[in-house]
């Protein structure tokens, strides 16, 4: 009897944590996608309006933001990750960057603003510095707070979390592999042409889309470095839809979180089927 | 062969710093009392202090906010640690295939942005259940799901490092229960990443601001962001103090991973 009554209670034991992902991760996921299709009056759907019009540019700038610090991160943080390798015979080279990158790649948030404001404002320690060897950041244009002044700080966590990511694909690279390129006759430069970069390349672009949706969903430290005046998607919907204000336009707000839903969505699936194809040469 | 070594030494020196530059600045302007426009080689040394931190401290502000941010940790790691290591260590015994779902469920919060999670939550729960929105700890399960890819992975490398089916047989056959297996035989076995989920659902609580700051709660980021315009020095001291924690929180995780797997 105790037995018959086990096995019935079986499935239930997975209850409480299906229950919790299905009220506090799936029904706000829901509430939000049921919310950016309900017209109310408006002429165009929510889903429309909030990428076209004056919207539109809010997306354009975001993505912009995210593929450019991506971009970079990948190119830099790959630069890093070969290096580590490269000189893993010194001591110590290896665990103090991989070290650090996984605790720079978890920075963020307020503290990696005021940071990048003391070293790159305009009365930053880093501008001070570059000013005394006659590179004038503030005379250039040149402002924390703008486009590129937000991609470098993004860096601060972009380049370790690549470096993270291509250090394990780099170590999957067997010895044996250079070696019979070797002996087939080919210079080094063929060989990372031709073998290593082929094998590397899932694990590079599953990188780029990790690192384009990390700084995609990023929010904090723009918001701080503008005091909350940044033209991101996520600042957007904060006005729209903060506390209790009414806008009128709470509707649109949930439109540009579900837009970013599906962009990141599509970002993650990519990323998972990249980081199965560069699995395979681990085995 | 030389130049190789030598191009490789100079993008680690590049970047390294890079990595220090940041720290190095948040530092000497909180701890510094020498606007940088006066900063010469001759004060470099000059009126270093830690009274911002005090003068933080003093603040009631700071210490509600503190408290605040504490309770939270604690809640969310004790939560994460109740919802995950039954479930996961019954999946991983009796089902294959739930274990399969649970890891993909895991990935989800990636997919939704905590700015997007945190906007459907409260849309969804003012109407039905104003509590998580009013009461502060009503966040918990947020930080919860937002640390859940993290927490989640480690639970699941605890739980296949050990050899979980001989040891709840075990524990089984000498007429022990299920949640006296779970807890007292299971558990102290995967200590380590318990603990380093622990650490992770910390992190991820002390740097959350999205959340909260769509919520109004006065966690510590939100009120580093309010204190950049009142006391900027004091709000960068305590910001270099919370990243130093987070810093070391991952540097033990580290440790213990590397113990662990050896």
């Amino acid at each position: 009897m105790a037995g018959l009554s086990k096995r019935q209670a079986r499935p239930l034991v997975f209850l409480p944590y299906f229950a919790f992902l299905a009220v506090f991760l799936v029904w706000p996921a829901l509430y939000v996608f049921r919310s950016a299709f309900e017209r109310s009056g408006a002429p165009r759907s929510p889903m429309i309006e909030a990428v076209t019009g004056q919207y539109r540019g809010r997306f354009v700038y975001s993505l912009q933001l995210s593929f450019a610090s991506a971009a970079i991160g990948v190119l830099v943080g790959s630069l890093v990750a070969i290096a580590v390798v490269q000189l893993d015979s010194i001591r110590g080279v290896r665990s103090a960057l991989v070290g650090y990158s996984s605790v720079a790649a978890n920075m963020g948030g307020i503290p990696l603003a005021f940071a990048f404001l003391a070293a790159f404002g305009m009365q930053g320690l880093a501008t001070r510095l570059l000013r005394e060897i006659n590179v004038d950041l503030v005379g250039w244009g040149f402002k924390i707070t703008d486009f590129w002044g937000i991609v470098l700080v993004y860096l601060y966590f972009q380049i370790p979390l690549m470096t993270l990511i291509l250090v394990p694909a780099l170590d999957g690279l067997r010895r044996t592999w250079h070696e019979a390129a070797q002996s087939l006759g080919a210079s080094a430069p063929q060989y990372w042409r031709l073998v290593a970069f082929p094998i590397l390349l899932p694990a590079l672009l599953g990188g780029f889309l990790l690192l384009v949706s990390n700084s995609f969903a990023a929010y904090a430290t723009a918001f701080a470095l503008s005091s909350g005046s940044s033209r991101l998607v996520p600042v957007q919907i904060r006005f729209f839809l903060q506390g209790e204000t009414i806008t009128g336009k709470t509707n649109l707000g949930y439109a540009m979180a579900a837009w970013m839903v599906l962009i990141t969505a599509l970002l993650v699936v990519g990323f998972q089927a990249l980081v199965r194809r560069s699995e395979r040469w681990r085995r | 062969m030389m130049s190789g070594r030598k191009l490789w030494w100079s993008v680690l020196v590049v970047v390294t710093v890079f990595y220090a530059i940041p720290m190095v600045a948040m530092t000497r302007f909180a701890f510094q009392r020498v606007p940088v426009i006066k900063l010469s080689w001759s004060n470099v040394f000059d009126k270093w202090t830690v009274a911002p931190i005090g003068e933080t401290f003093a603040d009631p502000n700071f210490r509600s906010s503190a408290l605040l941010s504490i309770g939270l940790s604690v809640a969310t790691a004790v939560l994460t640690v109740l919802l995950l290591v039954p479930t996961m260590a019954l999946a991983h015994l009796r089902s294959p295939r739930v274990r399969r779902w649970i890891e993909v469920s895991a990935v989800l919060p990636f997919v939704v942005p905590a700015i997007a999670l945190v906007v459907g939550f409260a849309g969804a729960f003012r109407g039905t259940a104003p509590l998580f929105i009013r009461n502060p700890y009503g966040m918990v399960p947020l930080l919860v799901i937002t640390a859940l890819p993290f927490t989640h992975r480690t639970i699941e490398n605890g739980l296949s490092s050990i050899d979980l089916r001989t040891l709840v047989d075990a524990s089984r056959s000498l007429g022990a229960g299920w949640n006296r297996t779970i807890w007292t035989v299971v558990a102290p076995n995967i200590r380590g990443s318990i603990a380093t989920a622990t650490f992770l659902a910390i992190t991820v609580v002390l740097g959350e601001f999205t959340i909260a700051s769509l919520l109004l709660k006065n966690t510590l980021p939100l009120y580093l962001a309010y204190a950049q315009g009142q006391n900027p020095q004091g709000a960068f001291a305590v910001g270099l103090v919370l990243t130093a924690i987070s810093a070391s929180l991952i540097g033990i995780t580290n440790g213990i991973g590397r113990r662990s797997r050896r």
